[in-house]
């Protein structure tokens, strides 16, 4: 069963505004799908759709099975959420907050304790956990939020900008302990972001979603095979053969267009039976960055 | 859910304890409505007996209120029939303090999405946001009665070397109307702060509801209606309905959207 399900899903906010347009996606269990988009596309309250905190136009989703429009109860108690305007109290300490809202959830005390321990651990904050929250800076309230969000061990995580605000080290612990939810512990993971890289490193599906319409929807692979068509080779070399398709970069830098990796051995072979030098080749895949601006920059050509 | 609801009225507690601002508000209208106050009327009985026209009043009232020494008389009249509607303020006071910023105080403070987030209802909420502003407003004013009955017998045992005899009316006002009408003000606040945009907001229109004390302290001043006891177990029966049908009826329209709306 698919954990995550959205169909034809359509909100149109009191004052008129197209927040999303017929969005139609799944996540299977154990996956982290990756949400990407610019500002004010729609990721934000696509998870508050999924939370029931907003209520769609049209459409329908299900979490876990369940309706978050009818049910929102029953997905907040499997499911953590992490976003911007959701913070926790300053006047308590880490841990305080931590055993408050474990509390919330029903957790027995001595459980939650234990629990929030190991989160604080893992996430570098055991220093800090008798620290007041007004004292910590921006990326450690970010953390504790993920601690928080994890307290009663939820199967689902919805995750808006995570790592929005962090230093790249801390940025590369979240992403580490996403990864490690998702494939030992079989949460299903619903990142929103726009920092590429950090989604490229993690997640294991996409959907690319610009002014609440979603653009494509696949593995890294399929969006590629969307966007591009082959890949790019690159070849530092000299004294190239005349008649050759590349085209000169800077010093002895080449490249050109091939469909495949199979046409790579052909090409070196008939380089170096030429006369040619070859000190470098590489096949470079379009990263996710190049697949978003090719999608989005193709969205925009489509629905001007 | 219990243990949640209890989680949130714990927390609610602690917020307002280790915020020194909002503690020193809510011990200072106790403190001069039960303590300053009545000190005052005691000490300006005692000070200025023989007045004609004082006299003339004590004469109009239910021979069940005369005692034998006048200045007696004269300060169970106040500690009987005065005091208690100006009591009554307390509990609206406290409640006000801490129900005003139950939900917009949270919003202010980005918390509340995070509240939302978890597996309580609005209802749920709600119910458990009243329940904490409840308790402390019934704790403030159980407080407030005991330091009042301490120093207003002490007083009167050092001037007039009797103590005060507390009329019935007292039982019936902390049992019953007190709680009831820091129900209705509280459910009422509560329910305000969710619509409200700022705590400012929120706090200035919880004001109002001191209005109606207001009125039944004029009208024990004038001597319009003296209550007995049996207007007042009438009038809190009253209040307790109404306070009941407050709590059920209110917030069942709410949603998650509504609540955030205003942010």
């Amino acid at each position: 069963m698919d954990t995550v399900v959205l169909q034809d899903l359509s909100k149109t906010y009191p004052g008129g505004k197209q927040a999303l347009r017929q969005i139609s996606l799944s996540l299977e269990q154990g996956e982290v799908f990756g949400f990407l988009g610019p500002n004010g596309a729609g990721k934000t309250t696509t998870v508050k759709l999924l939370n029931g905190m907003l209520a769609p136009s049209q459409g329908k989703i299900r979490v876990l099975g369940l309706d978050p429009a009818k049910q929102p109860e029953k997905i907040h108690a499997l499911s953590g959420v992490v976003t911007e305007h959701a913070q926790m109290y300053d006047h308590m300490t880490g841990m305080q907050n931590l055993i408050f809202y474990a509390s919330v959830f029903g957790m027995p005390k001595d459980q939650a304790k234990a629990q929030a321990e190991s989160l604080l651990g893992r996430l570098d904050l055991m220093e800090a956990r008798d620290r007041k929250l007004a004292a910590y800076s921006t990326g450690m309230r970010q953390r504790l939020s993920l601690a928080r969000a994890l307290i009663h061990r939820p199967q689902v995580l919805f995750l808006d900008e995570p790592t929005s605000g962090l230093d790249p080290e801390s940025a590369q612990r979240v992403n580490r302990m996403i990864r490690e939810l998702a494939q030992n512990e079989g949460i299903t993971v619903f990142l929103c972001t726009h920092q590429l890289r950090y989604a490229q490193e993690i997640c294991t599906r996409y959907g690319l979603i610009e002014e609440g319409r979603l653009l494509a929807a696949g593995t890294l692979e399929q969006l590629r095979k969307r966007a591009f068509s082959g890949l790019t080779l690159q070849i530092r070399a000299a004294r190239l053969p005349i008649g050759l398709p590349l085209r000169k970069g800077h010093a002895d830098q080449y490249e050109m267009g091939i469909q495949s990796e199979e046409e790579i051995p052909a090409l070196v072979r008939r380089i170096v039976e030429g006369g040619g030098q070859i000190y470098a080749v590489s096949a470079q895949y379009p990263s996710l960055e190049d697949i978003y601006f090719a999608l989005t920059a193709r969205g925009k050509e489509t629905n001007p | 859910m219990k243990t949640a609801m209890l989680a949130i009225i714990q927390k609610d507690f602690r917020g307002v304890t280790s915020n020194k601002r909002l503690l020193t508000a809510l011990l200072v209208v106790p403190l001069a409505l039960t303590i300053i106050m009545p000190s005052i009327f005691v000490l300006a009985i005692h000070f200025t007996p023989d007045d004609p026209d004082f006299q003339k009043l004590l004469a109009l009232l239910p021979p069940a209120a005369q005692t034998a020494s006048l200045e007696l008389s004269a300060v169970g009249l106040i500690f009987n029939y005065i005091l208690p509607s100006f009591f009554l303020i307390i509990p609206i006071m406290t409640a006000s303090i801490m129900a005003a910023s139950a939900f917009v105080g949270e919003k202010e403070k980005h918390t509340l999405e995070t509240l939302l987030y978890c597996p309580l209802s609005v209802k749920q909420i709600f119910r458990a946001k009243v329940m904490a502003s409840f308790l402390l407003s019934m704790m403030v004013s159980l407080i407030s009665f005991c330091a009042m009955v301490l120093v207003l017998e002490l007083e009167t045992f050092l001037l007039m070397g009797r103590l005060l005899r507390p009329d019935v009316n007292w039982l019936v006002i902390l049992l019953l109307v007190s709680p009831a009408i820091s129900l209705i003000a509280v459910t009422l606040i509560v329910r305000g702060s969710a619509k409200a945009q700022s705590v400012e907001e929120s706090q200035q229109s919880a004001v109002f509801l001191i209005i109606p004390v207001v009125l039944l302290m004029a009208g024990q001043f004038t001597g319009a209606m003296l209550l007995n006891a049996w207007i007042l177990l009438g009038l809190g029966a009253l209040c307790a309905l109404l306070a009941w049908i407050l709590l059920k009826k209110s917030m069942t329209r709410f949603t998650y959207e509504m609540l955030l709306s205003a942010e």
